[in-house]
């Protein structure tokens, strides 16, 4: 059987600057992948290219066998969900509203089917109180609740999150880190860019270090944060315990 | 000084002729409602064109819009009632509805005079409804898209709500500025407001009374702004999305 | 920004591919209406009767084009009027409109009370109205009549002040709004801090709070003018021999009422965008880093 997600030599350039300089990595379905890497290493375009928010120059990149660049843009998003740093909610519906806009629109679901489903997946972030409130009177936390909410509320195979916390108040980043650790138990498979250390050693099954573009290194967690292999790696990790 | 501006009769003049200012003021009121309501069909979609067209019809859009926006009202409106091959559609008979006499206005001022004020509004328009839609943030539209809403969807569903709600502020302003322009109509003879009021101080009867006439037209005008623009206020109240300072 | 109180937006430019084509017209447009006017006050005609008939010669028999020549002269004349009743009208507005926006703001409740209330009627009711009651209702003609000069030599005659006046006092009602909401965008704690060094408050409006406010104003401003250049076709109406009505008379005289109407849309046209372009210029040329608004257009 295919992997879920696999990268195949991609290469992203944006003007004459190489963002992405050949990434080859795959995982396999209920895997939690956490990127990792100084700004500018080509993170969150990695993740834009897989449902193609970003269209890449070279390579692959195939869900479940297929791939991405030949399938239909909205089908494609329709499997892959996305987390976005901004949290982009939209502004003028609910945080119910938030949710049902995809399962109505894309998913062609009927109006009082798609609340219920919206309800059960706010139940689910723990936001049943603020179904009705509007993204401006929510906090940081609730609406990034509310952003995970409507990527699973499609039901994707596959979950991107792009820095999730780091538009957050420290105090604020727990309650988004636990609901995400409730989704990995549940076995939801997830690609998480994030600069969250301690998420990244005790959810994910792989943790990638990207650096200039390229994979510097890649394993176990245990493994990169107690025994990396490369200078280059200490290096970061050591940057980021000062 | 032998002339006194408020006297007494010449009131007691624009009280006895009260409903010839009314029949103007319908038509004011149509002009006004006809224009915006034009100005709103092709406005928006030219907003659209000006944010998300490229190409040619883009570059068509913004022409003329510059070309409607660059020229004074008043050519415009005898642009188009001298270059337009208006139907001849006669006298329309107004007001029988209404407590007021009926009465005709020539139809082809009143069209001329819609088409120039509707599309010069268009073209304000679509100024308005570009900058609401460039004033939603990227991310809302990545967002819907990420969910697998198609682009046409995306815009449809998350950024035209949120703009049209952004472009009351602007419209209010359209309201006023057409509302106060409908007056130019007088240069082709549409008998709207002014243009009565100014038959009425022109007439010999009339003649003493020019300052009490104006002023209640003038005054009449303001009150429409005013009234209009409270109203719109209320409107922006209750579609304003909560913003969680003030709620 | 939203500008509620504004005349709406800037008229925009023309897709950039048309810009060098343009410009040119610009070019043949101003040195030709420059040595008309030019023409017109030393009455040297071997200068433009060459160019006339340069201009003619051009038009190679293509009719409308002779007829546009044939009523340039006049055109010519019409827009000089419309240039100057604009930049009068405008500059005296905006010396009304400083005030009046300063008493808004700062001013007391009765001050502030009387800036809005004449800011309001003014800006809620149509401007051949006012013109109207200027004109035909009030005796100003007469009062202006009477002043010793007036439609004597480089003077113009009455109707012409009176137009001034409207526009004037139109202009400074909407001038005063943009300036205010101009004023008002300057950070309040400037004004402390120039009362904090010893500056009166009316000092401190004067030297910290203007220069940056104004700067801000700019934008605005120049939508002003522009809507000046235009609704001074109004004047018209008052028997001004300004651009529109000049068009307006060559048309009852030759009958050709589009024809001649197309041209002076032109004229106004030009009028406009070639204000468009100069005032962009002057913004950027007044420009402080961080302060105004020309770095936040796209």
């Amino acid at each position: 059987m295919a992997r879920l997600l696999a990268f195949d030599d991609v290469h992203q350039a944006f003007g004459d600057e190489d963002v992405l300089r050949g990434i080859s990595v795959g995982m396999d379905r209920t895997d939690v992948e956490v990127v990792i890497g100084p700004s500018g290493s080509g993170k969150s375009t990695l993740l834009r290219c897989v449902n193609r928010l970003t269209e890449f120059d070279a390579g692959d990149i195939r869900l479940d066998g297929e791939s991405v660049t030949a399938m239909d843009v909205d089908a494609l998003r329709r499997r892959v969900g996305m987390v976005f740093q901004g949290f982009n909610l939209f502004a003028h519906r609910t945080a119910r509203g938030n949710v049902t806009l995809g399962l109505t629109e894309v998913r062609d679901i009927p109006r009082g089917e798609a609340r219920r489903i919206a309800d059960e997946n706010l139940a689910r972030v723990g936001l049943s109180a603020q179904a009705d409130s509007y993204p401006a009177e929510l906090s940081g936390g609730q609406k990034q609740r509310v952003g995970i909410a409507r990527a699973l509320a499609m039901e994707p195979e596959l979950l991107l999150f792009d820095e999730p916390t780091s538009a957050l108040d420290p105090e604020l980043i727990g309650e988004v880190l636990e609901v995400m650790r409730g989704l990995a138990e549940e076995g939801m498979t997830m690609l998480v860019v994030s600069h969250e250390m301690g998420f990244a050693r005790s959810v994910a099954d792989t943790v990638t270090f990207l650096d200039d573009g390229v994979v510097a290194e890649r394993g176990p967690p245990e493994q990169l944060f107690e025994h990396p292999e490369r200078d280059r790696t200490r290096e970061f990790l050591g940057e980021l315990d000062t | 000084m032998d002339i006194l501006p408020l006297q007494a009769g010449d009131w007691a003049f624009v009280g006895t002729n009260w409903w010839i200012l009314m029949q103007g003021l319908y038509v004011t009121v149509l002009l006004t409602v006809g224009s915006l309501l034009l100005g709103f069909l092709a406005g928006f979609p030219g907003g659209a064109i000006e944010v998300y067209g490229r190409g040619p019809l883009r570059s068509v859009v913004r022409g003329v819009g510059v070309l409607l926006r660059g020229t004074p009202i008043v050519v415009l409106i005898v642009l188009f009632f001298f270059g337009v091959p208006w139907p001849d559609i006669g006298a329309v008979p107004l007001g029988g509805l209404l407590p007021l006499p009926a009465f005709e206005i020539n139809g082809q001022a009143l069209l001329a005079s819609t088409a120039a004020l509707g599309l010069r509004s268009a073209a304000y328009q679509s100024q308005v409804f570009r900058g609401a839609i460039r004033s939603i943030d990227e991310g809302q539209l990545e967002a819907a898209r990420s969910v697998g809403l198609s682009k046409l969807e995306a815009v449809r569903h998350v950024v035209v709500p949120q703009a049209l709600r952004r472009s009351i502020p602007g419209f209010q302003n359209e309201f006023t500025i057409v509302l106060k322009d409908t007056s130019i109509a007088f240069a082709v003879g549409l008998a709207e407001l002014l243009t009565r009021g100014f038959e009425l101080f022109t007439q010999p009867a009339g003649q003493t009374a020019v300052v009490e006439i104006i002023l209640t037209v003038s005054a009449i005008y303001f009150v429409l702004t005013f009234l209009t623009n409270r109203t719109l206020d209320r409107v922006e109240n209750r579609f304003a999305i909560p913003t969680g300072e003030s709620s | 920004m939203t500008d509620r109180e504004g005349r709406g937006v800037d008229i925009g430019d023309l897709p950039g591919a048309r810009r060098l084509v343009l410009v040119a017209v610009g070019v043949l447009f101003w040195g030709w209406l420059l040595a008309r006017w030019l023409h017109d006050w030393v009455l040297a005609p071997d200068v433009t009767g060459a160019a006339a008939g340069a201009l003619e010669w051009l038009a190679g028999g293509v009719e409308f084009a002779a007829f546009t020549a044939a009523s340039m002269p006049a055109l010519a004349a019409g827009a000089w009027i419309t240039v100057y009743l604009t930049v009068l009208s405008i500059l005296l507005g905006l010396v009304i409109a400083v005030p009046l926006a300063v008493a808004r703001i700062y001013g007391g409740p009765v001050l502030r009370w009387i800036a809005l209330s004449y800011t309001e009627l003014i800006r809620g009711t149509p401007l051949l109205a006012q013109l109207f009651v200027l004109y035909f209702g009030l005796p100003t003609t007469r009062y202006i009549r009477d002043i010793p000069g007036v439609g004597e030599g480089v003077v113009p005659y009455a109707a012409i002040w009176v137009a001034v006046i409207g526009f004037t006092i139109n202009s400074s009602a909407y001038q005063a709004e943009y300036i205010r909401s101009a004023l008002q965008s300057v950070d309040p704690g400037q004004l402390v801090a120039a009362r904090s060094v010893g500056l009166s408050r009316l000092e401190g409006i004067r030297y910290v709070v203007l220069p940056q406010g104004l700067r801000y104003a700019i934008p605005g401003w120049t939508n002003e003018l522009v809507y000046l250049v235009k609704y001074s076709s109004l004047a018209a109406f008052i028997t001004v021999p300004e651009l529109f009505r000049a068009a307006r008379n060559i048309g009852s005289d030759t009958f050709r009422v589009l024809d001649i109407y197309l041209v002076a849309a032109l004229f106004y046209l030009s009028l406009v965008l070639t204000l468009s372009v100069a005032m962009r210029r002057f913004e950027a040329a007044v420009a402080i880093p961080g302060v105004g608004s020309a770095s936040e257009r796209e």
